[in-house]
């Protein structure tokens, strides 16, 4: 019987599958939005997966957040370690990730055989997360699209300077009311959050090149400032979303 | 307008001149020991809206700004240009400041750290003057120069002049036709200016016996440094002046003559007899009856606690000292800020309130 | 002293000792592994718990009667003890009186009456808890006292010292200050000087307070059990060195109560040698802390009092132990220092030397020091959002014992006594992600 490997991110924001084979081959990659109750939202959908690959044997990692509801589950392993395996898989050298997560956000220095050498994680507040962009996000009416747009359209950009995420709404509020044009704020806004992850990155020793992962990942934005921050290039896999999921998939081996 | 000297033109001419230059944290360190080796003190008060990249990666979150912009600030910006860094002890995030930078960080200039006692008794004063005897130890090995007692006391004698000189001002706040800001641009050119060229500066202050300010609301100001800035302004804008202040980077600094003709124990006789202060350790009783001689001066209504995100120095004061002044018939209100926050709206809205609220 | 209230807290503590004595047997004889206790991965309960918590509960109860009866003082856990001690005071910690609360969880609500009072919630959740329990009377303990004296040493942080002068303002008792330079390097002859000439001052006061002309002698003595005590604690956490480890960080946690509060006292130093004999028995026996004991850890800064069982068992579950640290260690580390012959000069000296009024280049040293001595694998740092002068450093340090030791060292956001500043779906993916890298 033909053996599967599958790999479940249960995020804060969306689920994550990967479904791979004994070869390492993608062979289905699965993202949509974390729902309240993730135990039946897994649940359906390896069932899914068991019908579309019917006749294949299973083995289920799962990761993220919601890792413990995923019941099927042969084995469980932190995103740490699912996001340093899946970049290393992606890019097949050592260097370091920046995954940044609805609810964490995290720098992993990957070593020369995609072990974790070293790792750090934002603070307990919310500023230095994905969380941060979607709050405001939220508070303006836009989407993610828009605000990546607006973010890359505009030469100028304002400071935001709360470092907290709650404190940091209230002050875009009151930049809104004095009329300051928004796409000014929503690029400072951008430039918060990448100042946020590009802390984190300082508190440790790493090493280019830098890969992104995560849903935040494929904003452009957020790629360009953390060049300009850090001057290293960085390296952005096909589909930074299933990072994580990737490495699930690929420590069942 | 008073037309004050920018910093950096200030360190050039000082540099010209042949003298060292020394970028000295908060608080209270012998500004007159540095003068008389020929070193000029430049003080790093943050500075406001730097990046604070460098800083994070060396200090959590729950540090203040003062602290985490100031090392920022060094290491991206000033080290380059100063020739020695002192880093008194205030509290405990600048001693953790002047420790990680000793034993860590070490920049390629020399750094000096100050221990000032946090009582006043005889002791104290003892022990003082023995900190600062190796202080000046440490700087003759540094500059190979020892300067006499005469030169000592020839520059505490400076500074013991302009202190009189900023307190005339002071107590003439109401005569003095200037604003808020511009008054507390003046009185904090002194975190980088020599005593000579401030005292030059502050016979230039026009006097009126009427002034705008007659019509507004007095206020005084507590905390560690008026940033931002513009909060002065604003103050001004909604009718009110400040009109005396309690910050540990102004007035707390104003020490006063010390009595001694030994220059040591005269510098250290002048830091702990100065004006209580939370970096002092100053006790409840000492700082109530400055603030209530303060509001006794100017007649102001209302006093602004000012405090930086994190401060734990100043907010353990302000529950008592609000209750004390509230006894008096005093109002007060709390406002928390960041060196970084360019206009602190939630602070101004609460300062207002409290100037609406005084008639 | 009232001698009324002094006859009665006579009779009622010695009734109570003894009581408090015969309850402890009793429990000794049936001890027995409590019924929740995870015995598949932790070793049952040191039987000394049982002793811990009669002495503290006998402190507490002594406490409620001494008001009247002895001179009572408040002081901080670096304090120098010894003086008060010798001169019959009975002394009281707020900080320990504040982690207990933490323990039995009930610090938050402490804080929160502070923070109604005003008090900032970025001030030290101790100095909360505490000011918490002033000013509602509430308390786990009952009563406390009121101080007629009131001893801060500055060796552990600043922040005493303004917590004291509140308390100062509160109770309008006298209080002293013992001032000690930090030491960014080792300690000159100015500082020794001046610690020991505000001790000579702190000796007048307390003369003073309690009416009593300090005895040499007694002095000395005091110094001598408060140093055996301090040796006896310093070995009981060297036990373990030995692998496995007979001995945790959090049975240190819970039992470094008499070494904090009861320096100088005759029982504390009994207390600790029964301690080590347990430990030495489990040795023996091969008894392990952590049943299946893999790795083990450092642990740097103050404990996370609420969550004490958490991380024991979350930890244990994965074979990890956290064999000791740089905080409880720091009551045990200083006692060659102490010199009961010359009294004064010494404690100068002793209580200028805490790791926390020393430099983070110590620090580290320390913590490589015992990580190579305890044969540890890596290292938690507690980033305690409440204790700055124990916390700033801890980035530097944890990023050296990466590079220059080569062991995986964690920084772990919390705080010491305030739950809101900790998560705890957080920490278990720091502490899972961490335990797989120590296993890789």
């Amino acid at each position: 019987m033909k053996r599967l490997f599958v790999g479940i991110d249960a995020g804060s924001t969306a689920v994550k599958v990967v479904v791979i084979d004994s070869e390492k081959r993608v062979l289905y990659t699965l993202i949509e939005d974390t729902k309240p109750f993730i135990e039946e939202q897994t649940g359906s959908i390896l069932k899914a997966i068991r019908e579309k690959f019917s006749g294949c044997e299973f083995f289920v990692t799962a990761t993220g957040y919601g890792a413990q509801l995923v019941k099927e589950a042969d084995k469980r392993v932190t995103e740490i370690s699912c996001h340093a395996r899946g970049a290393f898989f992606a890019t097949g050298k050592k260097g370091t990730v920046i995954d940044i997560g609805g609810q964490d956000s995290k720098v992993i220095v990957v070593g020369n055989d995609g072990q974790v050498l070293d790792f750090v994680m934002n603070d307990k507040c919310a500023a230095g997360t994905g969380r941060f962009l979607e709050n405001i996000a939220w508070r303006l009416k836009l989407s993610f699209k828009e605000m990546e747009e607006l973010a890359l359209s505009s030469r100028e950009e304002v400071s935001i300077s709360s470092t907290c995420a709650v404190f940091a709404e209230s002050e875009v509020i009151s930049m809104l009311a004095k009329g300051i044009e928004l796409k000014k704020i929503v690029k400072g806004i951008h430039r918060a959050l990448v100042k946020r992850i590009t802390a984190m990155l300082y508190s440790v020793s790493f090493f280019p090149p830098l890969i992104l992962s995560g849903g935040v990942a494929r904003n452009r934005a957020v790629q360009k400032m953390i060049e300009e921050e850090t001057g290293e290039k960085i390296i952005v896999p096909e589909n930074p979303q299933i990072t994580g999921a990737l490495g699930a998939a690929l420590s069942g081996l | 307008m008073i037309e004050i000297p920018k910093r950096s033109e200030v360190i050039k001419k000082q540099k010209d001149e042949g003298k060292l230059i020394a970028a000295v944290f908060p608080i209270h360190y012998p500004k007159e020991l540095l003068r008389a080796f020929n070193i000029h003190p430049v003080e790093v008060w943050g500075p406001p809206l730097v990046d604070t990249k460098t800083g994070n990666a060396h200090l959590q979150p729950y540090i203040c700004s003062i602290v985490k912009c100031g090392l920022s600030f060094l290491l991206d910006e000033a080290i380059g240009t100063v020739d020695m860094v002192l880093v008194p002890h205030g509290c405990d995030s600048l001693q953790g400041l002047g420790s990680l930078l000793l034993d860590f960080i070490k920049p390629e200039k020399p750094v000096m750290v100050f221990y000032p006692p946090r009582e006043k008794r005889s002791c104290d004063v003892g022990f003082l003057e023995k900190e600062i005897k190796r202080l000046y130890h440490q700087l003759c090995q540094l500059t190979g120069y020892s300067p006499d007692e005469e030169r000592l006391l020839k520059e505490i004698e400076k500074e013991e002049a302009l202190e009189e000189s900023l307190l005339k001002l002071y107590e003439n706040r109401k005569e003095v036709t200037l604003s808020s800001l511009e008054f507390y641009r003046l009185i904090r050119a002194r975190e980088y200016l020599d005593a000579d060229t401030l005292m030059n500066l502050l016979k230039s202050v026009p006097q009126k016996k009427q002034t705008p300010l007659t019509n507004s609301k007095p206020v005084i100001l507590s905390g560690i440094v008026p940033e931002p800035m513009d909060i002065l302004e604003k103050i001004d804008e909604m009718g009110a002046y400040v009109a005396a202040d309690d910050f540990a980077s102004c007035r707390r600094r104003v020490y006063g003559k010390g009595e001694s003709r030994n220059p040591f124990t005269r510098m250290a006789e002048r830091i702990l007899n100065g004006p209580p202060d939370s970096t002092k350790g100053s006790s409840f009783d000492e700082r109530i009856a400055f603030i209530e001689s303060l509001i006794r001066r100017c007649s102001a209504k209302a006093v602004i606690f000012h405090n930086i995100k994190f401060c734990e120095t100043e907010e353990f004061y302000h529950p008592i000292l609000k209750r004390a002044l509230k006894e008096m018939g005093v109002k007060t209100v709390e406002v928390e800020v960041d060196l970084n926050e360019r206009m602190p709206q939630q602070a101004l809205t609460r300062i207002n309130a409290l100037i609406e609220s005084i008639e | 002293m009232d001698t009324l209230k002094r006859i009665k807290y006579e009779v009622i503590t010695k009734a109570a000792k003894l009581a408090l004595k015969g309850n402890r047997i009793l429990s000794e004889r049936k001890f027995k592994t409590p019924k929740r206790w995870r015995t598949d991965i932790l070793a049952p309960p040191l039987k000394i718990g049982l002793r811990t918590k009669e002495l503290v509960t006998r402190h507490y109860l002594e406490g409620r009667y001494a008001e009247g009866a002895k001179p009572v003082a408040w002081v901080t856990s670096g304090a120098p003890v010894e003086i008060l001690k010798a001169l019959g005071f009975y002394v009281l910690y707020p900080e320990n009186h504040a982690a207990l609360c933490g323990a039995r969880r009930t610090a938050l609500e402490l804080c929160l009456e502070a923070e109604k009072s005003g008090y900032s919630m970025d001030i030290c959740s101790y100095a909360r808890c505490d000011f918490g329990a002033l000013i509602s009377g509430k308390t786990p303990v009952g009563k406390l006292p009121k101080p007629d004296l009131l001893l801060c040493c500055t060796n552990i942080c600043q922040t005493v010292l303004y917590w004291y002068r509140v308390l100062e303002k509160h109770f309008n008792v006298p209080l002293v200050v013992i001032d000690t330079p930090f030491l960014y390097r080792e300690a000159e002859e100015h500082h020794i000087e001046y610690v020991k000439n505000q001790l000579d001052k702190l000796v007048e006061v307390a003369e003073r307070v309690s009416g009593k002309k300090l005895k040499f002698e007694r002095l000395k003595e005091t110094l001598r059990l408060s140093k055996m005590a301090a040796e006896l604690w310093h070995e009981v956490i060297q036990t373990g060195k030995n692998v496995p480890s007979p001995i945790s960080v959090f049975d240190q946690f819970i039992h470094m109560a008499p070494i904090v509060e009861m320096r100088g006292d005759a029982e504390t130093v009994d207390f600790y040698a029964e301690m080590l004999k347990e430990l030495q028995e489990r040795i023996e026996k091969g008894v392990s802390a952590v049943v299946k004991e893999r790795r083990r850890l450092l642990w740097d800064n103050l404990p996370i009092w609420y969550k004490l069982k958490f991380l024991s068992e979350f930890l244990a579950e994965r074979g990890i132990a956290i064999v000791t640290s740089t905080y409880t260690n720091a009551w045990g580390e200083l006692a060659p220092m102490m010199d009961p012959q010359r009294p004064i000069e010494s404690m100068a000296k002793t209580y200028l030397y805490p790791i926390l009024n020393r430099g983070v280049g110590h620090k580290l040293k320390t913590m490589k020091e015992m990580i190579k001595d305890y044969s540890l694998n890596g290292a938690i740092l507690h980033s305690d959002r409440s204790c700055k002068p124990y916390s700033v450093g801890q980035i530097d340090e944890r990023n050296r014992l990466i590079s220059e030791l080569g062991v995986p060292a964690l920084l772990l956001e919390a705080d010491h006594n305030d739950p809101r500043a900790y998560a705890e779906e957080q920490v278990r993916t720091r502490l899972s992600a961490f335990a797989e890298m120590l296993e890789s």
